[in-house]
């Protein structure tokens, strides 16, 4: 038996184990750890050098964007200034059909550009506009499919709080992560419509078109310029920051953050008790995501110190497979894990071995990080425990059923897998727009 | 026991707004350094050389802030298939064995800790960046909160022998 074998079932086992048996995961790794650092590391002092790793881990100035995004979104949640986009964009939108449909998707495609949490846009829009499309005749798989889609896209536009994460864990470039997210992320979004739009057409049922209240000359487009293009100049002041090469990821999230505390003030939407809420939930979002980094940064060391990255990286880049069928291979699995795990779990679980395959290859790490984040959005969806499934059942009116939301998902579940495969082959789609950083 | 509980329980509160407070200084010192680097602005500095610091001690201590209050409020996202899956009084098992490693892992930590600190006090060692400190003051962070991490386990425990025989409801994701 190799060297390796051991530690790596010791290790990758062990923490899987420990996984599922419901401990949380940052205490998952804590204690992986403490036994990896007693045999690998050199007993006593090995646990020293994870008290040690855990100072390391999170003081880093590459992680601040995690807090400072997820606040951006926390703000305009807590403020209500997120829920006047969908005022805006319904103005716009009028003849479509599903034109509701389409309505959610567009403003989930404006609300990804201005926050970083899947879970509250598909909680905002579902709670917001699947009773009002079902009042009004759609048929519940055209209400919730539409929502969830969007909401899982989320994770690719910038500002996102799990790109930085990614970025962080696997040293890829954070910027070219957040910059490359956008064109599939847009890409996604206007396949949605396209979907609503032909399916609507070939059978009107799913959305029947009905009255609304339609607006004209400035009415129809006084929320467009009073709220969305406000908002989405956020976006501007974040992702044009780090495009035009003024400031890292972690300052331009920091101007993000000044940006829309602007806004709400400039709106009279910034209450103390809304800011304090605001800070409250990024705390808890993000003090959680870092501790897990504690854990995961030492996880990684003692994986590699072990021979166990090294072992498994030798096995699989000697296997005979070319490059192209060994990163098909690592989708796979991330596809395979995002049906049971969340979506940092995946990351720790995978990253400690998928990263050096991708450096002994010389694979493009923002082609190979953004294909990741694509499949860890499917894992977001995936039946029968995507997070956003469960959000969409817990916000939706009783009427819908799991069968409704699981029959919902199928076809952008489908269409993200298209764009994956889209992105496999055509590498440009996620490493164009970021090899115009400058 | 429940007087005790509540009484962690407000200090893990006062944890969770310092660390706000801490959030809120990483966000005005790094904007503070953009604007500062870009607009000459006459008496003050071009920079703020220490927002880097103060982002990256800030965070380290938000996370240590926070760790006590997310235990007890269930916000440390777990995997829960398997807890869902099997029956309730097995999940139930499943969970006393979680609180015993969680336990046995932050008392080793906590232990650890202070031994580390104990070490880099005698040794004199110092952070020199553009904030020099010594060391000590920063590790001291780790046997504080786990520590407490510790005692909220015993909690959470305790909690777990009086409540229902069945999977908790914690988190399950960060997205």
């Amino acid at each position: 038996m190799s060297d390796w074998i051991f530690p790596a079932l010791l290790l990758l086992g062990g923490s899987t184990l420990l996984l599922f048996v419901g401990i949380p995961v940052a205490f998952a790794f804590l204690v992986t750890n403490l036994v990896g650092a007693w045999l690998y590391l050199g007993n006593e002092a090995g646990l020293g050098q994870i008290v040690r790793n855990g100072f390391v881990a999170v003081s880093s100035f590459s992680l601040t964007p995690i807090p400072l995004f997820i606040l951006m979104g926390e703000i305009l949640f807590h403020t209500g200034l997120a829920v006047k986009v969908i005022e805006g964009v319904e103005r716009l939108i009028t003849r479509l059909p599903g034109r509701l449909a389409v309505v959610a998707v567009v403003a989930g495609t404006v609300f990804s550009a201005i926050s970083g949490s899947t879970i509250a846009t598909t909680a905002m829009l579902g709670s917001l506009m699947v009773p009002v499309m079902l009042a009004r005749g759609y048929h519940p798989t055209m209400a919730t499919g539409p929502i969830m889609a969007i909401g899982a896209v989320d994770m690719l536009i910038p500002p996102s709080a799990l790109t930085v994460l990614l970025g962080s864990l696997a040293n890829i470039s954070i910027s070219g992560l957040l910059i490359g997210g956008i064109g599939p992320g847009l890409l996604l979004s206007t396949g949605f419509v396209l979907w609503i739009v032909i399916r609507c057409t070939m059978n009107p049922s799913l959305a029947p078109p009905t009255d609304f209240e339609s607006f004209h000359g400035w009415e129809r487009f006084r929320p467009l310029f009073q709220y969305v293009l406000p908002l989405l100049s956020i976006f501007g002041v974040v992702v044009g920051a780090m495009v035009a090469g003024w400031s890292t990821p972690t300052e331009s999230a920091a101007l993000g953050v000044v940006a829309t505390l602007a806004i709400a003030m400039a709106y009279r939407a910034l209450s103390l008790r809304a800011l304090m809420q605001s800070l409250r939930g990024t705390i808890a979002i993000s003090g959680m995501i870092l501790l897990i980094i504690m854990g995961a940064t030492t996880f990684a060391q003692i994986l590699s110190f072990s021979g166990a990255s090294n072992g498994i990286v030798e096995v699989i880049t000697g296997s005979g497979l070319g490059p192209m069928a060994i990163v098909a291979g690592m989708m796979l699995i991330l596809i395979f894990l995002g049906i049971f795990v969340d979506q940092v779990s995946m990351m720790l679980i995978t990253i400690p071995i998928f990263m050096p395959i991708v450096q002994r290859l010389g694979i493009d790490p923002i082609w190979f990080g953004i294909m990741f984040l694509i499949c860890m959005q499917m894992g977001l969806l995936l039946p029968p425990h995507g997070l956003l499934l469960m959000t969409m059942k817990g916000v939706a009116p009783p009427t819908v059923t799991m069968a409704h939301i699981f029959r919902a998902v199928a076809p952008y579940v489908v269409m993200s897998f298209i764009v994956l495969v889209a992105v496999f082959f055509f590498p440009p789609l996620a490493t164009w727009l970021p090899g115009t950083i400058k | 026991m429940t007087r005790l509980q509540a009484a962690f329980g407000r200090i893990y509160s006062f944890m969770m707004t310092l660390a706000c407070i801490v959030l809120l200084v990483i966000v005005g010192s790094i904007a503070a350094d953009v604007l500062l680097r870009n607009v000459a602005v006459p008496g003050l500095p071009r920079g703020l050389t220490a927002a880097n610091d103060i982002s990256e001690y800030g965070l380290y201590f938000c996370t240590l802030l926070a760790a006590p209050a997310l235990l007890r409020a269930g916000q440390h996202i777990r995997v829960d298939i398997l807890l869902r899956a099997v029956p309730r009084q097995v999940a139930w098992a499943c969970e006393w064995v979680s609180d015993a490693a969680g336990l046995a892992a932050c008392a080793v930590l906590a232990w650890m800790g202070w031994i580390m600190v104990g070490k880099s006090y005698a040794a004199g060692a110092m952070q020199t960046r553009s904030l020099v400190v010594p060391e000590w003051w920063l590790l001291l962070g780790m046997p504080i909160a786990f520590a407490l991490l510790t005692i909220e386990f015993v909690f959470r425990m305790w909690r777990l022998a009086h409540g229902p025989v069945e999977p908790r409801s914690d988190a399950v994701s960060a997205a």
